[in-house]
């Protein structure tokens, strides 16, 4: 990829532009900085291997081989676990568990909690009862909430989606109301709510926009929290269960072994923080493009 | 001050009422019937009614909550009906060992916060304030459980000068328990104490440019004076609130900081209780989790009312 000047965009970029909706245009134009560029080539490297582990390595993450717990060698660039099994293997079928949790549970959760913040719309009482609602959830700091659900639930994939799911809320419905109580007592609001503008295309038009670059940002910073509270979850143990891998659980398991085999937990520690480097470059660039103007 | 309070109170009565809530509502959100499940193998209908109502269970949620809420309020927190023991008294053996590990962390991000803060807010040196800022976005962003990681592996598999595994009370054995406690109370207090070293760098930098900094460098107060006596005091109020507020990330680290350390504290206590499906247990340390962030925050609110007359009187204007 060519480094395009951000004062003089190239020629592709303006074409772009011209058909793109200019907001998502903006949020595009992160990808071209410095570091919007090499976080999305770490998690598309990550993405890739997830999505391609059945054809990589076609023999699943449960094939165990004759030693156990040796380290780093050319065949098994991590090593083996304690059955055996190459935690290399194990590390890319894991990142499926963690990548499936959290380009699934964040963008949900933004955009529920956008609607949850603009609900005061429809009307003043269920906009500040929802907020009522969401302040609870900021009560249960993180692993807490994950701790109730799982109690709830039963360990697995379904607490863990919750947990950052429920977790991230209150973040986004704080910043869709706050645009909401600035923006309704605006007279270009009111004037447009006198000229007969739907309140649908209101809330749109109008009010949206002023919170969709604090949403999004906020978005890709929850996506880094949420790879954490997946592996912290796991590491004490209530995440996804055995034999299935995930980061955090590889990590688990590999405490247990680190005075025999140290090595064990370093692969899955690197992946974890591919992980959350290239989520933390990719907020970083958003927060820039965002506010560049 | 009572007056200050009095305004605080609806809020938090609020929280902790709703938390109670959920915390009641845990084990009769969850699938299956606890009194089945605690009937044994082969339950026979008559077993389980008896179970049923030995629990409490065959009475309207309403008489249940306010019996387990009123209990608590006098101390009686219930029975685990897996251990077989009071829930007060599971607590008890286990409160020590969370409580050293809190007290020793919070202490080391005081500590730690404020010196890095002061250090990275009085350099006025490019190159010394970018190795700050370079050092401080590290320690914010690696979460508890990856310092530690990092820390047992240089300092207890490779070097093996600190133990990794277990715990000494420090209360019994000084010398021994400090050696358990330091690898797990570092790997808690290094984020936070970024987060704190950051806000009160960045207030400091901010106060610096107040007018009264410039009035006290014309009457010819020394450098050392105007950054202690002016500087800080007035940048202290952000750093106050952000180590209030970390207390309660920090209890919840706690969770996956004993898990790691093998330390048999509240944090063990409620993993096992929720592998278990003990709910008797959990919803007591649940609640006493919300209970422990909300003192944090009152207590936070009071130094800060005490630090500055606006926040007690009420912004009236």
């Amino acid at each position: 990829m060519t480094d395009v000047p951000l004062s003089a965009p190239g020629a592709t970029a303006a074409k772009a532009r011209r058909r793109l909706n200019p907001t998502l245009a903006r949020y595009l134009s992160a990808f071209r900085t410095p570091r919007g560029v090499v976080g999305l080539s770490i998690l598309g490297v990550l993405v890739l291997a997830a999505l391609l582990a059945p054809v990589l390595f076609p023999g699943g993450y449960d094939q165990q081989g004759p030693n156990a717990l040796t380290g780093p060698s050319a065949q098994h660039i991590f090593g083996v676990d304690e059955f055996g099994r190459d935690i290399f293997i194990r590390s890319v079928y894991g990142l499926r568990v963690d990548l499936s949790l959290i380009l699934t549970a964040v963008p949900l959760s933004m955009a529920l909690g956008t609607l949850i913040g603009l609900s005061g719309a429809i009307s003043e009482w269920l906009g500040a009862g929802l907020q009522r609602v969401l302040d609870v959830i900021i009560g249960f700091p993180g692993l807490i909430l994950g701790v109730c659900l799982v109690a709830i639930l039963g360990p697995g994939w379904l607490p863990l989606f919750l947990t950052i799911l429920l977790g991230g809320l209150p973040t986004a419905g704080r910043q869709a109301r706050s645009a909401w109580l600035t923006q309704q007592g605006r007279e270009y609001v009111l004037a447009a709510r006198v000229l007969g503008v739907p309140r649908r295309q209101l809330l749109v038009r109008h009010v949206l926009p002023n919170a969709m670059d604090a949403i999004v940002v906020n978005g890709a910073v929850w996506m880094v929290i949420g790879v954490y509270i997946e592996a912290g979850l796991s590491i004490v143990g209530l995440g996804v269960q055995p034999p299935t891998p995930s980061i955090g659980v590889l990590l688990n398991n590999g405490l247990r072994f680190v005075t025999q085999a140290p090595t064990y937990i370093i692969g899955p520690g690197v992946v974890l923080l591919l992980l959350s480097v290239g989520f933390s470059l990719l907020s970083d660039a958003l927060n820039e493009a965002v506010n560049r103007r | 001050m009572i007056r200050f309070m009095m305004r605080k109170a609806p809020s938090v009565v609020f929280v902790l009422f709703a938390s109670s809530i959920v915390a009641f509502a845990l084990p009769r959100l969850a699938p299956g019937d606890v009194a089945v499940s605690l009937a044994g193998t082969d339950p026979t209908p008559a077993n389980v009614a008896a179970i049923r109502g030995e629990l409490g269970l065959d009475r309207s949620p309403v008489v249940q909550y306010w019996d387990w809420i009123s209990g608590l309020f006098h101390g009686d927190l219930g029975q685990s009906y897996r251990l077989h023991r009071s829930v007060a008294s599971l607590i008890g053996d286990r409160l020590e060992s969370t409580v050293e590990l809190a007290v020793f962390a919070t202490l080391l991000v005081i500590v730690a916060g404020t010196v890095l803060g002061v250090l990275a807010g009085s350099t006025r040196r490019r190159w010394t304030r970018v190795t700050f800022d370079l050092g401080n976005s590290f320690l914010v962003a690696t979460p508890a459980f990856l310092t530690a990681l990092a820390l047992i592996l240089i300092f207890g598999v490779y070097h093996r000068w600190l133990p990794v595994s277990g715990e000494v009370s420090v209360l019994e054995n000084p010398a021994i328990g400090i050696q358990y406690l330091t690898l797990p109370a570092v790997a808690l207090a290094l984020s936070p104490s970024g987060i704190v070293a950051r806000l009160l760098q960045t207030e400091m930098t901010r106060v610096r440019n107040e007018d009264y900094v410039d009035l006290a460098l014309a009457k010819g107060a020394s450098a050392k004076r105007i950054t202690l006596r002016h500087v800080l005091r007035n940048s202290f109020g952000t750093a106050v609130v952000s180590i209030g507020l970390e207390i309660g990330t920090l209890l919840a680290g706690a969770v996956i900081i004993e898990s790691i350390f093998n330390r048999n504290g509240l944090g063990q206590l409620a993993v096992s209780s929720v592998q278990s499906r003990d709910f008797t247990v959990l919803q007591v340390l649940i609640l006493g989790v919300v209970f422990v962030a909300v003192i944090c925050q009152i207590v936070t609110e009071m130094v800060l009312a005490t630090l500055d007359p606006r926040i007690r009187l009420g912004d009236q204007s």
